[in-house]
């Protein structure tokens, strides 16, 4: 998974599936059109005098909103079970304004009562189909979150993501070790890189060497302390942010680390070759009269010292 | 010895007062495919762009020869794809695999052969940045100039490419991450982790060139090479013209060249389209087409000469406006603070640096 490229056309977006259903979009465009069938069928259309303006862009504007949002969730949702009572509230809704849109282009007899009934009652079982997928998704966020614990904290920042590793950036980073220095407790920023990481793009290629990186950032995230924040600062430097940490501790953790990363064989593929590497490592604390930035910059040139 | 006379190492032949030696144009089919192009696919590959949307959109036919503007048009959306796209290409592209050129880079003794081979077999090696070697008493300079035209939202991009590039290079070749000294012709950015992690060395920002510096005794550490026979063999071919697109300069890169020895003597543009072999009116037009022109070209390679007498030399303002053909000092100081920005007395006490602002 990468990042896509929202800001290019070259970013190709797929519609999930609703209850299994690939052509949900056709079908709801199908019962639309059935909705137009039977204002046919039943009433006679109003003359362009009687046609109100504001709401028909109000109520026609209200339509195509909806299906923008239902068209939205379907592209950035996988399919399942909150997706579809997320889906099925929102064309439930785009149909009940499409019903309250026809209103105002056909007149039916006063004796025919499907489409007030439809009116009535589309809408509001829409807005509860809806909030009880709400309801599921946060509950879905919940277990996300705690997969997420090591790699995010305190809030979400998507544009600090690296397409690699799935990890923070050194810019997240900084604005982790900012919020951390102004709680003013002691915590540590430990920094961890491969020895000659070079070779393995040289000798193995692109491909091989990023899926090494990714399977760095998972050992160390599995050897991370519970509070502990794991970013990627650049190329195969990591960064592990340990809120309320004394120096002692640090330091401790710091080789731990040190030696689950340098006793990591990654194995190509394909070729099978193996690959381990020796691992520099550098501690220090977050109090410091520096940036963030210049504080990452300092024990980036300790690592190579 | 002046700084015609030190640019001068590595310019290609034919650099005479009459003509000037092959040259390229933004729209020349000069890269084959399967060297440039085949590096920028495996790494759009590796960032799940769909190969045949991203070449089409870039109007290039995957296997067919392309010219510096369709590179350019190529590594666009590479260039947005991540932060480290810049740092990651360059890794990939140097000694690379094009033809003889990278060969020889392959079995360069030193950095400094190196760095001779990748100015004067440019076009194949580094087609849209011109590498200038400054050969001073203690260190080795690398300047970048423009070949034929970058925009001004790839500038920075592609000089972060050509720096990894040759960072990467001379530390897989020689054994070894070297401290450079790199300056950047642009304000600092707030968040410098991507060069800290890719470049090896100082990072100076806010200067007024583009460069690479590293001391002399580094660049003539011997290297791992290869047999002093074969190396030999390719450098003759080379020299035979066995590929005659590597010595092309770029259309703008070739100006700078007829620059250089002539900026005191305030050339004209009948002059450069007399030694270009055009008329001034269709050497205009060509610039124009570059997104730049003659006064433009002109008072940057004044303003690399003045930089080079103030910051690195540390001579007087005199001196400096009689070297660049000025009347008058004041004349000259006047001049120097529409090229740079500031006058040459902010800059005569920091010697140190090439030539950063403050």
């Amino acid at each position: 998974m990468r990042i896509p490229f929202v800001d290019t056309p070259l970013f190709h977006f797929t519609q999930a599936p609703v209850l299994r259903l690939q052509h949900f979009g056709h079908a709801m465009l199908l019962l639309m059109a059935g909705v137009l069938w039977l204002f046919g069928q039943g009433g006679a259309i109003k003359p362009v005098a009687q046609w109100q303006w504001i709401d028909i862009v109000g109520e026609g504007g209200m339509a195509l909103m909806l299906g923008v949002w239902l068209t939205q969730v379907r592209a950035s949702r996988p399919a399942g079970v909150v997706t579809n009572w997320l889906c099925l509230g929102l064309a439930t809704m785009v149909l009940g304004a499409w019903v309250d849109w026809m209103d105002e282009f056909w007149a039916l007899p006063k004796t025919v009562v499907w489409d007030n009934w439809m009116e009535s009652t589309l809408t509001p079982a829409g807005i509860a189909l809806l909030t009880w997928g709400l309801h599921l998704w946060r509950q879905e966020q919940l277990v996300l979150n705690e997969q997420l614990r090591q790699r995010e904290r305190v809030f979400r920042e998507h544009r600090s993501m690296d397409g690699v590793t799935q990890l923070g950036d050194a810019s997240y980073m900084a604005q982790q070790l900012e919020l951390e220095r102004r709680a003013t407790r002691p915590g540590a920023l430990v920094m961890l890189g491969f020895d000659g990481f070079d070779a393995v793009l040289r000798e193995h290629g692109l491909a091989q060497a990023e899926h090494m990186l990714q399977c760095a950032g998972q050992l160390l995230l599995l050897n991370l302390p519970h509070n502990a924040l794991l970013c990627r600062y650049g190329a195969d430097r990591f960064v592990v942010l340990m809120p309320d940490c004394a120096e002692g501790h640090a330091r401790v953790v710091a080789a731990d680390l040190q030696r689950a990363l340098s006793s990591f064989v990654f194995h190509t593929n394909p070729g099978g070759a193996r690959v381990q590497l020796p691992v520099a490592v550098a501690a220090c604390g977050t109090e410091s009269p520096d940036t963030p930035h210049e504080t990452m910059l300092r024990l980036l040139v300790r690592l190579w010292a | 010895m002046g700084l015609s006379r030190e640019l001068s190492v590595g310019l290609s032949m034919g650099l005479s007062l009459r003509s000037v030696g092959p040259v390229h144009h933004a729209d020349c089919k000069l890269i084959p495919w399967a060297y440039q192009g085949a590096v920028l696919s495996e790494y759009a590959r590796s960032r799940g762009l769909a190969l045949d949307v991203w070449a089409e959109q870039a109007k290039v036919r995957p296997g067919e020869v392309m010219s510096t503007r369709q590179f350019l048009a190529l590594l666009a959306p590479l260039q947005r794809s991540a932060k480290d796209s810049a740092f990651v290409l360059g890794q990939m592209a140097l000694p690379g695999h094009y033809g003889l050129a990278s060969q020889a880079l392959q079995q360069a003794q030193n950095l400094g052969e190196a760095l001779q081979l990748l100015a004067r077999y440019a076009a194949r090696l580094s087609p849209l940045l011109t590498p200038r070697l400054l050969e001073q008493e203690h260190e080795t300079i690398v300047v970048w100039t423009d070949a034929c035209g970058l925009p001004g939202a790839q500038r920075a991009f592609v000089v972060d490419m050509q720096m990894s590039a040759v960072t990467a290079m001379a530390q897989w070749l020689g054994g070894a991450r070297l401290p450079w000294r790199y300056s950047f012709n642009r304000t600092r950015p707030a968040d410098i982790s991507q060069h800290a992690s890719y470049l090896s060395g100082t990072l100076d920002f806010d200067c007024h060139v583009d460069a690479m510096r590293i001391p002399r005794t580094l660049a003539s550490h011997p290297w791992r090479g290869g047999a002093a026979s074969a190396r030999l063999m390719t450098l003759q071919a080379l020299e035979q013209g066995a590929d005659t697109q590597a010595s092309q300069r770029g259309l703008l890169a070739a100006l700078y060249d007829f620059f250089l020895p002539r900026v005191a003597g305030n050339p004209s543009l009948d002059d450069a389209a007399l030694a270009f072999g055009v008329s001034a009116a269709t050497l205009k037009r060509y610039l124009a087409q570059h997104g730049t022109s003659f006064q433009a070209e002109l008072d940057q390679v004044r303003a690399h000469v003045a930089l080079y007498w103030l910051g690195l030399k540390g001579q007087p303002n005199e001196l400096v406006a009689r070297e660049l053909g000025f009347g008058d000092v004041a004349n000259f100081r006047r001049s120097f603070k529409r090229w740079t920005g500031q006058t040459p007395s902010a800059l005569a006490h920091l010697a140190s640096r090439f030539a950063p602002v403050v």
